[in-house]
């Protein structure tokens, strides 16, 4: 009784004490023991590392033992000028991040269960995952020194923080107990690369060839051609929003661009088939893909929806392009990106007959695949791939038991990365399986191997797209589920929190019927036959 | 003590052992989605509204109304089958979305006669058929890839493909119109694209060749450019080789430019329901050539097309009698013969071997060979052709039918000799 009363005095007084000094807090520079204060059983504390790296980490005074440490996802390591789209007025930042966007649901719910929590804000930002690996295991062991009765540590993250998580564990495993790992962009990093970069280059090939996309000059002349790239690259996008029905080119497009608008290719399809080539979702927040305005229901998501849904996406995939682009080049030494071999017809084949009006054809298909096909490519420096891969490569190798959180529709951390995860591990424990039967046959004692993963997926729904009285696709509606990049709930985020940190606390995950029940309570699904395509570079 | 004690463990160990082994070995279909002791539970998602609507929604209602007389005749194995219908409107991604809500909201045991190769060929991908081991039973596409096992392990096609179809109507132009100029009209997707490899299998040189994007056919104006364009190049004879939406506009249009030639409609492009519902006289098919591998419906005199119409009669409210109800019995009579060769202990696997090992002995109202076994789900494998008279059906030249058989691959097209297994007793499973 006792108990109960102070863990529920705790809940409350955790939700408003801890959020007051979870973005306000004074960091020391510089300092190895962390400041901390206690006000109402909550001790919040901050610090840095070694690196500069602010830190802030919450427990109570219930504390059970078991620490949650965040990876928060990218943010920009430039400012971005007012006016562009998504990121416009940006300012570089390293606030520590404990919990999924400092959120104080999600901060009450897993303090007030017990739980601790900490995060990083990093020494630098952009592609920073060797930064901030360093950044958290320094956090590990200074939390564990406040608080020696740690027992578990639950390293989890989101997007770019999932490659921080992953390769923490894959590094230390020894500093973690179980992993959450949240819309991933655990993949190979030529994989990733190649996402963003097929996308562009198709994108300026077709209809705007000044935008530079790759090869960035160092410092401020680089900074300069990036956000000029971005102001080009939105204003062809709102050129293709404007011709969507007429199909009209932007006025910027190539002379293929231009030569394929004399063919009577509209420009949709041309959007469709870049967004195909690169595998962007052809689903998108608001963009069902099944559902059109009253009087074209059924040419709308036959003829225009994909190019939509492209466009909606697009500006995500774009902006990250460029912005992790003139970063790696820039960590790298040289251009990342190389698709002198990349096949784009074989990328399209599986898919061009499902959306065939919306490519207008197979001969429209290889009119544009033509055009692609003599269209000078990127030669990427093999000197600075290689240096990339040093920087951003996980195994995708799972040691520990790992919850995996993937959106079907997300167009930033596409749903290939979380399918390439299961796949590495289905290998992986078949391997363990042969390996628990080998060693029976040699010692007659079996010990099972033991399921690390469990994948969860927010999946699209059928029919979500609202339209405006004109027949336009309404944009301010509600966003489908299973769309968006990392578009989760408190509620979501805290039920695979918990999941993580039970399976860290048993050393694996309970049988599939809790884990069903606990998805289905959030609206997630648990289907371990479900599959979502990989990575176009990856077949 | 401690070796009592071990006998002990060793005994329960055992005993836990066999009864694992018991339950490794007790039938699947407890566990089976879809089918109960006394049930099956099949889906199909089909364009019940939208431009290719109008011939094929006519499939399912032919479907369930044998079912039903299957039903009032004790089912199949004891068991009653019933069939979930949704309505994908010919659009490839909400034929995902229904197939979706089929397998995971209806919980079927089974799919059905999906519509079309783009809608089909995306569900398989999507869904995962193969993956999951779901049956997905004679697919009302001719997409030669449906025959291939390896890349489709869990569907069967019911139509031939559109290459030998392609190669049939080659045959028939050698025969019929050498040295004439030949024009073709083709849906721009694979459909097309198998039919571009038959025709160029037999020889087929084309004046003038006209692709269509799916759908387009429906939007103002675009047939129109495909007439003036015939127009232009003049050929004698013209093959349309697209779905019946596509052949209502190109006949539509002909007739208002005033163009006539002779016309030679694929299997699934001479529909008259399609034509009437799309302001298109069924007189304007009259006079052009078609192909099937089924009886004519007209055909009262062959015995499943005089059940069928009994059936159409008594469980389908006499619907009016159509290509698409022979077409729906059809799938749904080779499917309660699937059923049955599976026998009582039914599974998905079950019924997909049975239709692998047994597809040979099934009675069905095909004219050519059933070409299904271990390494292909290829359904009929050839055609009879005729022509269309001034009620948009189509009757076989000389009033005989005089059936070409052959393969996907480079085989010749060739007059068959097969013999049509006998409709069984009242034409209900043996």
């Amino acid at each position: 009784m006792k108990t109960t009363s102070f863990k529920k005095k705790l809940v409350v007084l955790v939700s408003s004490a801890a959020l007051i000094t979870s973005v306000t807090a004074v960091l020391p520079a510089n300092a190895a023991d962390p400041s901390c204060t206690t006000a109402s059983y909550v001790t919040t504390c901050v610090g840095a590392t070694s690196d500069s790296a602010p830190y802030m980490f919450i427990a109570t005074a219930a504390f059970n033992g078991t620490v949650l440490v965040w990876s928060h996802g990218l943010r920009p390591n430039v400012d971005i000028p007012v006016g562009i789209p998504g990121y416009g007025g940006y300012k570089v930042t390293n606030t520590p991040e404990p919990a999924p966007g400092g959120d104080k649901a999600i901060i009450t719910a897993l303090l007030g269960a017990g739980y601790a929590i900490a995060g990083s804000g990093f020494s630098r930002q952009g592609v920073n995952v060797q930064e901030a690996v360093a950044a958290n295991v320094e956090l590990i062991g200074i939390f564990k020194n406040k608080y020696p009765a740690t027992k578990k540590v639950v390293a989890w993250g989101a997007s770019l923080g999932t490659l921080i998580t992953q390769t923490l564990a894959e590094k230390h495993p020894e500093l973690v107990d179980a992993v959450a790992l949240v819309c991933p962009a655990t993949a190979p990093t030529d994989a990733l690369i190649s996402y963003f970069g097929d996308f562009m280059w198709g994108f300026k090939t077709f209809f705007d060839p000044t935008i530079k996309g790759f090869g960035y000059s160092a410092g401020a002349a680089g900074y300069a051609e990036s956000m000029g790239d971005l102001v080009k690259f939105f204003t062809a996008l709102g050129k293709l929003q404007a011709g969507l029905v007429s199909g009209a080119w932007p006025d910027t497009s190539s002379p293929l661009g231009k030569a394929l608008e004399t063919a009577k290719i509209p420009s949709r399809s041309a959007l469709t088939l870049v967004g195909l080539m690169a595998g962007v979702p052809l689903r998108s927040e608001h963009v069902d893909g099944t559902t059109g305005p009253t009087g074209s229901e059924q040419l709308y998501p036959l003829a225009i929806a994909p190019a939509v849904a492209v466009l909606e996406n697009a500006g995500t995939v774009g902006l990250a392009e460029v912005l992790l682009m003139a970063d790696g080049e820039a960590q790298s030494g040289g251009i990342v990106f190389d698709n002198t071999k990349t096949d784009y017809a074989a990328r399209v084949d599986a898919d061009k007959d499902v959306y065939t009006m919306a490519l207008s054809g197979n001969s429209a298909v290889s009119a544009m695949l033509g055009g692609l096909s003599a269209a000078p490519r990127v030669v990427g420096s093999p000197a600075a791939m290689a240096k990339a891969k040093s920087i951003l490569s996980v195994t995708g190798t799972i040691t520990r038991p790992t919850v995996l959180l993937t959106t079907e529709s997300d167009q930033f951390t596409v749903a290939g990365a979380g399918q390439w995860m299961i796949d590495g591990y289905a290998d992986q424990y078949a391997a363990a399986r042969e390996a628990a039967v080998k060693a029976y046959k040699a010692s007659k004692t079996f010990t099972p191997a033991t399921n690390n993963l469990v994948a969860l997926w927010a999946k699209t729904g059928a029919k979500y797209s609202k339209f405006t009285a004109t027949g336009s696709p309404d944009l301010t509606a509600a966003a489908g589920a299973g769309t968006g990049h990392c578009k989760y709930t408190p509620a979501q985020f805290i039920a695979i929190a918990k999941m993580a940190a039970n399976a860290a606390t048993n050393g694996k995950f309970p049988n599939g019927g809790p884990i069903t029940s606990t998805a289905r309570k959030v609206g997630l699904s648990y289907d371990n036959k479900f599959r979502a395509p990989l990575f176009k570079s990856l077949g | 003590m401690i070796g009592k004690n071990r006998r002990k463990l060793i005994t329960a160990s055992a005993v836990i052992a066999a009864g694992s082994m018991l339950l490794a070995a007790a039938p699947a279909q407890a566990v089976e989605q879809g089918i109960t002791t006394s049930s099956i539970k099949l889906g199909i998602t089909i364009p019940m509204t939208g431009i290719a609507s109008p011939g094929y929604s006519k499939i399912p209602g032919a479907m369930k109304a044998y079912f039903d007389y299957v039903n009032a005749n004790g089912g199949v194995n004891g068991r009653k089958i019933t069939l979930v219908v949704k309505d994908d409107q010919y659009i490839p991604t909400l034929a995902v979305a229904k197939a979706n809500e089929l397998i995971f909201k209806d919980k079927v045991f089974a799919l059905i006669g999906t519509l079309g190769t783009a809608s089909t060929k995306a569900i398989s991908r999507s869904l995962q058929l193969s993956a999951r081991g779901i049956p997905s039973l004679f697919v009302n596409t001719g997409y030669s890839g449906f025959a291939d096992k390896k890349l489709y392990p869990t569907s069967f096609s019911i139509l031939p493909s559109y290459q030998m179809e392609a190669k049939v109507i080659g045959k028939y132009l050698d025969e019929n119109f050498a040295g004439k100029k030949v024009g073709l009209i083709y849906q721009d997707d694979d459909f097309g694209v198998d039919a571009l490899n038959g025709f160029k299998q037999a020889g087929v040189d084309f004046a003038v060749k006209i692709p269509y994007a799916s759908g387009s056919q429906g939007v103002a104006g675009v047939a129109g450019t495909w007439i003036t364009k015939l127009q232009a190049a003049a050929p004698d004879v013209v093959v349309l080789f697209g779905v019946s939406s596509a052949t209502a506009a190109a006949l539509g249009n002909a007739y208002a430019y005033k163009y006539a030639p002779k016309w030679i409609l694929g299997s699934v492009g001479g529909d008259a329901t399609t034509l009437t519902a799309n302001k298109v006289p069924a007189a304007f098919l009259a006079g052009s050539k078609g192909l099937s591998f089924a009886p004519a419906p007209s055909d009262s005199t062959d015995p499943y097309i005089a059940m069928f119409m009994d059936v159409n009669e008594k469980y389908n409210k006499n619907a009016p009698f159509d290509n698409n109800i022979v077409a729906g019995m059809t799938s749904a009579f080779l499917a309660v013969q699937a059923i049955k060769a599976a026998g009582p202990n039914l599974t998905r696997k079950s019924l997909i071997a049975a239709i692998e090992k047994s597809s040979a002995t099934f009675a069905n109202p095909a004219l050519t060979p059933l070409g299904f076994s271990s390494t292909s789900h290829v359904g009929a494998t050839g055609y009879w052709i005729g022509t269309y008279d001034a009620t948009g059906s189509l009757k076989p030249d000389g009033g005989k039918y005089t059936v070409y058989t052959t393969d996907s691959g480079t085989g010749a097209v060739v007059v068959s000799t097969y013999k049509r297994p006998a409709m069984p007793a009242k034409g209900l499973p043996n």
